[in-house]
C-alpha cells in the first residue's frame, strides 16, 4: 500500500508540472520568440521484492524546448536579406518619386527655362521678358540645389542611420555576451535554460537584422557571433564593439569600423545584409550615381551655356558674361598622405565627362587615375603642368606641390557640382542675345553678290569687333581691309577677326561687304537661338547624349534599381515568411494542441487521486478486517 | 503540418495587408487616372513619358513663337499694303504730270501731292510695331530707319533678319529690313539706266530700253553721243569707239547686248549716258520725280528733260512696286510655312499626345474589374480570419 501511495504522488506530481508547463505554453502563446516547451515524462525505476520488478510511478525527467536550430538559421539568413533590402527599398523609394515629380524634378525646370530662351528670342529687346528669364535662371539654379539639397539630406540620413544601427549592434552584442555568461553558469546542472536560450535567439535575430552575422555553439553552451570577413563581434562572455569612422579622404562620410582587441579595422565593404547591408549598398549603388549624373548634367549645362553666352552680344554692346557658376570637381586629399602635394583639376572634355568619382595616386615617379565606380584605371595624357595638363575622361589634371609615395587624392567629378550653381547675371541687360558681330553689303554695290549673317566662329578672338571691309578688286578678287588679293569662290567661308561669313552670287569690282560690331542691335535673336538650342544638342558621351537626355537617363535609371529592388524585396519578404512559418509550425505554441493536453493531464491526476482513494478503501479493509 | 495558433494570426493578418497595398495601388491609380504613379512602376516607360511631356512642352512654345512670328509679319504686310498703295498713286501722278494737257500750275500740284505722298512713305517706313520698336530697321530696333538730310535719304539701320523658331529646326524670319525694302533697288530697267546729259540741247527722249542678250552686256559705262543730229557713235569707259550709225527718231539704239529706243531729236554733241543700274531708294526716286515735275517748262528741251526724268523715275518706281511685291510674297509665303508648321506641330502634339497616353495613361475597363476583384479577394480573407479564429478547442471546455 504505501508504493501504491507513492507511486500515484509521482503521477500526482508529474502530471502538476506538465499542467504547470501547459499552462506557460498557453501563457506564451503570444510571447514573439517564445519556443514551446513539452515536459518529458519517464518512469521512476521500482523497487525489486523477490524476484519481481514493481515500477515506481513516473517522473519529469526534463522539459524540452521544441527549437530546431536549422530552421533558426534558415529564418536569421531570410531576416538579414529582408532587412537589407526592406532599408534599400524605403531609401530608393524616395529618390524615385522625387526625380520625376513635376514638382521636384529638373525637367519642368529646364522646359521652362529654355521656352523663356525662346520667348526671349521672339523680342530680345525687351527688358520684362529678359527679367522673366532671369526670373527662370534662378528657378532653374533652384532646381538643381534643390534637388542636390535632397540627396544631402539622404546622404545624412545614411550616416545617422549607420550611426543608430552601429549602437544598436553594440547593445545586441553586449546582451549577447551577457545571456551567454548566465547560460554558462546555469547550464552546468544538465539541463538546459530554455528562457535564456530563447532570450539569445531572439537578440541574435535583431542583430541579423542589421547586419548579417554568423554564429557557432561552443561546448560550454556560449554562442559566438561573427561578422563581415570573421570578425569575431562575441566570444563568451566577451564582446567587441563596433564604431563609426569617417572615410580615408572624407570626414563627413560615415563607414563602420571593428573595434578589435589588436586595434580599429574599417569594415567598408565587407558589411553585407541588413540594415547595414543596405544603408551602405544604397549608398554606392544609388545616392551615388545619381549625384554624379545630376552633377554631370548640371556641369555639362552650365559650361555649354555660358561659352554661347560668352559668344553673344548682350545689349550694353559687351561680349556676355557667365551665366552660371559652378565648381569645378571637388579635390580630397587622404589623411594617410605625408607628402604636400597639390591638384587642380577641370572639366576638359564634355563628351568624355562622366561625373565619377576618381583617385589620383603618386607611386613616387608617376601618377595614375582611377575610377572610383568600376575600378577601370584611367589612361593619362599630357604632363600635368598647367599648359599641359594631365586629360583623362575628359578631365584636366593640373598637379603641384611636392607629393610623396603612395599618397593619394580624392577627385569628385559630378557629386558637388549640382549643387553649386549659382546665377550670375544679376542685369536683364547682360544677356547676350545678339550676335557679336553684323555683316552688310553696301547699298553702293553694283553686282548682285549678298552677304550671309555674320557667324562667331572664335569668339575669343582679341580683334573679334573690330570693323573689316570686304572689297572686290575684280569680280573673282578681294581685298580685305584695303590690303591682300583673295581668290573669290562663291560660298566660301571667309574668315576674319573670329567672324566667319559667306558671300554667294556675282560681286564687281568696287564692291563692298563690311563686318562690324553688333552695337545696337537690340533685336538681334542670332545668339539667342543658338543658346536655345543647347537644349537639345548632343553634349554628353561623345556627343549622343543632351542635358535632357542626361536626366531622363538618370531618371529611368533609378527607376530600374528600384524596380529591381522592389521586385527583390516582394521575393525576400516570401522567403522570409516561408522561414518564419517553418520556425513557427515547429516552435510555436498551439492553443488547441495545449487544451487538450490540459485535458490529458487533468484526468491523468484525476485518476491517479482515485489511485490514492483505492489505497485507502484496500487500508481501511485492513484496518477493519484485523480490528475485529 | 503542424500549425501554431500564432501563425494562423499572422497568416490571415499579412494576407489582408498585401491585400490592403494592392488595392491601394490600385485605388491609386483609378484616383489619378495614370497607370505609372512612381518611375519604377515602369522605368522605361517613366522616362519616355518624360520625354514626350518634354516634347509637348517645346511643341507648344513653338506655337507660342509662330504666334509672334504671324503677328510680326501680318504687321509687316499691312504696312507693304500700304507702301504699295502710295507707289501706285505715285504712279499715277506721274503718268498724269506726263500728260501734255498739263500747265505749269497743274503740275505743281500734282508736285505737291507727291511730296506728301513721299512724307507717308518716310512715315511707313518709320513704322513701330507693338511693342514700340521700329519695323523695318533690322535688328537696330531702337534705331529710326530712314533719315532725310536735304537731297539725300539714308538707311540707318542693319541688314540683319531675325529667325524666329517655329519647329524643331525650322526658323523663319519674322520681317525684312529696311534696306531690302526701300533701298536696294535697281534703278533703270534693273540692269542699266540710259540717262540724258543735264547739257543736252536736242529733245531726244530716251523711251523703252532692255537686255537682248545677257552673255554680251559687259557691266562697263557707255556714252552714246551725237556727231551730228543724224549720226551718233557709242563710245565705252575707255573713250573706245564701240559703233556708229545713222540716226532717226524712234530708232533703237542697240550695242553689246543691250537697247533702248530714242525718239525726238537730239542736238549736236548731246549726250545719254548708259550705266548699269545703281541701286537707288525709293524716296529719292520720288523726290527726284516731284523736283522735275515742278521745273516749269518753257521750251522743247525742257520737255525732253522733264519726259526724260518723268520716264526714268516711273521705271525706277515700277522696279520699287517690283521690289515691294516680290518682299510681300515672301511675308505671304512665310505665312503660309507657319500655318503648315502650326498645323503640322498640332498633328505632332496629338499623336505625341495619344502615345503619351498609351504608355502612363489608366486602362479604366481593366482597373476598375482588376479593382472589384481585389475587393473581394479582401472581403474574403477577412472573413476567413474571422472564422478561423473563431475555432478554439477552449470554446468547448
Amino acid at each position: 500500500m504505501p508504493d501504491l501511495l507513492n507511486t500515484s504522488l509521482t503521477g500526482m506530481l508529474a502530471f502538476q508540472r506538465a499542467l504547470a508547463v501547459t499552462s506557460n505554453n498557453i501563457a506564451n502563446a503570444n510571447t514573439p520568440g517564445y519556443s514551446r516547451q513539452v515536459a518529458e515524462f519517464t518512469t521512476r525505476l521500482g523497487s525489486g521484492s523477490g524476484n519481481l520488478y514493481v515500477g515506481g510511478g513516473t517522473q519529469i525527467s526534463t522539459i524540452k524546448r521544441i527549437y530546431d536550430a536549422m530552421l533558426g538559421e534558415q529564418l536569421q539568413a531570410s531576416t538579414t536579406g529582408h532587412a537589407r533590402f526592406s532599408t534599400l527599398s524605403t531609401l530608393a523609394g524616395r529618390i524615385d518619386t522625387l526625380l520625376a515629380d513635376p514638382d521636384t524634378g529638373l525637367n519642368t525646370g529646364l522646359q521652362s527655362f529654355f521656352n523663356a530662351v525662346q520667348d526671349l528670342a521672339n523680342d530680345p529687346a525687351s527688358i520684362p521678358t529678359r527679367q522673366a528669364l532671369l526670373g527662370e535662371a534662378n528657378g532653374l539654379a533652384n532646381r538643381f540645389q534643390a534637388l542636390d539639397r535632397r540627396f544631402d539630406e539622404l546622404d545624412s540620413e545614411v550616416n545617422q542611420r549607420l550611426s543608430l544601427a552601429v549602437d544598436d549592434i553594440n547593445r545586441l552584442s553586449s546582451a549577447i555576451a551577457d545571456v551567454n555568461d548566465r547560460i554558462a553558469a546555469t547550464s552546468a546542472g544538465g539541463q538546459a535554460p530554455n528562457d535564456l536560450l530563447d532570450e539569445r535567439d531572439r537578440l541574435v535575430m535583431a542583430l541579423s537584422e542589421q547586419v548579417s552575422v554568423s554564429t557557432a555553439i561552443q561546448d560550454d553552451g556560449t554562442m559566438s557571433v561573427f561578422i563581415g570577413s570573421g570578425q569575431s563581434l562575441v566570444i563568451g562572455k566577451q564582446a567587441q564593439g563596433l564604431s563609426i569612422a569617417g572615410s580615408e579622404f572624407d570626414p563627413t562620410r560615415v563607414n563602420v569600423v571593428y573595434e578589435g582587441a589588436a586595434g580599429s579595422t574599417p569594415l567598408d565593404n565587407a558589411l553585407t545584409g541588413g540594415a547595414i547591408g543596405g544603408l551602405l549598398e544604397f549608398r554606392s549603388r544609388m545616392l551615388d550615381p545619381a549625384r554624379q549624373s545630376l552633377g554631370q548634367t548640371a556641369a555639362a549645362f552650365v559650361q555649354s551655356f555660358n561659352l554661347q553666352q560668352n559668344a553673344g552680344m548682350d545689349l550694353r554692346g559687351n561680349l556676355g558674361g557667365d551665366f552660371f557658376a559652378i565648381d569645378p570637381p571637388t579635390i580630397l586629399t587622404s589623411g594617410n598622405n605625408s607628402g604636400s602635394g597639390t591638384v587642380v583639376a577641370a572639366i576638359a572634355d564634355l563628351g568624355a565627362f562622366s561625373g565619377a568619382d576618381y583617385v589620383l595616386e603618386f607611386d613616387g615617379a608617376a601618377y595614375s587615375l582611377t575610377r572610383q565606380d568600376n575600378g577601370a584605371v584611367i589612361p593619362l595624357s599630357g604632363a600635368g603642368t598647367a599648359a599641359d595638363p594631365f586629360v583623362g575622361d575628359g578631365i584636366a589634371i593640373e598637379v603641384g606641390g611636392a607629393p610623396a609615395a603612395g599618397d593619394r587624392l580624392l577627385i569628385r567629378t559630378g557629386q558637388d557640382a549640382a549643387g553649386s550653381i549659382q546665377n550670375l547675371i544679376r542685369e536683364p541687360l547682360d544677356i547676350a542675345m545678339a550676335a557679336p558681330t553684323r555683316s552688310a553689303a553696301s547699298l553702293a554695290n553694283t553686282g548682285n553678290a549678298t552677304i550671309s549673317a555674320a557667324s562667331a566662329s572664335d569668339p575669343t578672338d582679341p580683334a573679334l569687333l573690330t570693323s573689316a571691309v570686304i572689297e572686290f578688286i575684280d569680280p573673282t578678287t578681294y581685298s580685305i581691309n584695303g590690303a591682300g588679293a583673295f581668290a573669290y569662290t562663291e560660298g566660301d567661308p571667309i574668315i576674319i577677326n573670329g567672324t566667319t561669313v559667306t558671300i554667294n552670287g556675282s560681286p564687281f569690282a568696287g564692291d563692298q561687304f563690311t563686318i562690324d560690331a553688333n552695337f545696337g542691335a537690340s533685336g538681334d535673336n542670332s545668339n539667342g537661338l543658338l543658346l536655345n538650342g543647347i537644349q537639345t544638342t548632343g553634349l554628353l558621351d561623345g556627343g549622343a547624349i543632351s542635358i535632357n537626355e542626361n536626366y531622363g537617363r538618370l531618371v529611368a535609371g533609378v527607376g530600374g534599381t528600384t524596380h529591381q529592388i522592389q521586385s527583390s524585396l516582394d521575393a525576400q519578404s516570401v522567403v522570409l515568411r516561408n522561414a518564419e512559418d517553418a520556425m513557427l509550425s515547429n516552435s510555436a505554441v498551439n492553443l488547441d494542441e495545449e487544451a487538450a493536453k490540459l485535458i490529458q493531464y487533468q484526468q491523468a491526476y484525476q485518476a491517479v487521486a482515485q489511485v490514492v482513494g483505492v489505497a485507502n478503501v484496500l487500508f481501511d479493509a485492513l484496518l477493519n478486517a484485523t480490528s475485529r | 503540418m503542424r500549425v501554431s495558433t500564432i501563425s494562423t494570426y499572422l497568416t490571415g493578418l499579412s494576407a489582408m495587408q498585401r491585400l490592403q497595398s494592392t488595392l491601394d495601388h490600385t485605388q491609386r491609380q483609378i484616383s489619378t487616372g495614370r497607370r505609372i504613379l512612381v518611375p519604377s512602376d515602369d522605368p522605361i516607360a517613366a522616362s519616355r513619358a518624360l520625354e514626350f511631356r518634354e516634347s509637348i512642352a517645346r511643341l507648344k512654345q513653338f506655337d507660342r513663337n509662330a504666334g509672334i512670328a504671324q503677328n510680326q509679319l501680318a504687321q509687316e504686310e499691312s504696312v507693304l499694303g500700304s507702301v504699295n498703295n502710295v507707289l501706285q498713286r505715285v504712279r499715277e501722278l506721274a503718268l498724269q504730270a506726263n500728260n501734255a494737257t498739263q500747265s505749269n500750275e497743274t503740275r505743281e500740284l500734282i508736285a505737291i501731292e507727291m511730296r506728301e505722298h513721299l512724307e507717308n512713305l518716310m512715315q511707313l517706313a518709320n513704322q513701330k510695331d507693338g511693342n514700340g520698336r521700329y519695323l523695318f530697321s533690322g535688328n537696330l530696333e531702337d534705331v529710326e530707319p530712314v533719315s532725310r538730310m536735304g537731297m539725300t535719304f539714308a538707311y540707318n539701320g542693319d541688314q540683319g533678319q531675325r529667325l524666329i523658331q517655329i519647329g524643331e529646326g525650322r526658323q523663319i524670319a519674322d520681317g525684312d529690313s529696311g534696306a531690302d525694302i526701300f533701298f536696294r533697288i535697281r534703278a533703270g530697267n534693273g540692269v542699266f539706266t540710259a540717262t540724258p546729259a543735264a547739257s543736252n540741247a536736242g529733245t531726244g527722249i530716251v523711251g523703252q530700253s532692255s537686255v537682248v542678250d545677257p552673255s554680251v552686256w559687259d557691266q562697263d559705262t557707255y556714252t552714246v553721243r551725237f556727231i551730228d543730229p543724224a549720226n551718233y557713235e557709242v563710245l565705252d569707259s575707255g573713250g573706245a569707239l564701240v559703233t556708229a550709225s545713222a540716226y532717226q527718231s524712234g530708232d533703237r539704239i542697240a550695242f553689246r547686248g543691250i537697247e533702248f529706243s530714242l525718239t525726238g531729236q537730239p542736238g549736236a554733241a548731246d549726250e545719254f549716258a548708259v550705266t548699269p543700274s545703281p541701286y537707288q531708294d525709293i524716296f529719292t526716286t520720288i523726290d527726284k520725280l516731284a523736283t522735275a515735275i515742278e521745273q516749269p517748262i518753257i521750251g522743247d528741251d525742257s520737255r525732253a528733260a522733264m519726259t526724260n526724268a518723268v520716264n526714268a523715275s516711273l521705271q525706277n518706281i515700277d522696279q520699287a512696286i517690283g521690289a515691294v511685291l516680290n518682299i510681300r510674297t515672301k511675308v505671304g509665303s512665310r505665312l503660309a510655312v507657319i500655318e503648315n508648321q502650326v498645323d503640322s506641330n498640332a498633328a505632332l502634339t496629338l499623336t505625341i499626345q495619344e502615345t503619351l497616353a498609351g504608355v502612363e495613361d489608366l486602362d479604366y475597363a481593366e482597373a476598375l474589374s482588376r479593382l472589384s476583384l481585389e475587393v473581394t479577394l479582401l472581403e474574403a480573407a477577412q472573413q476567413s480570419f474571422v472564422r478561423t479564429q473563431q475555432l478554439s478547442l477552449f470554446n468547448f471546455l
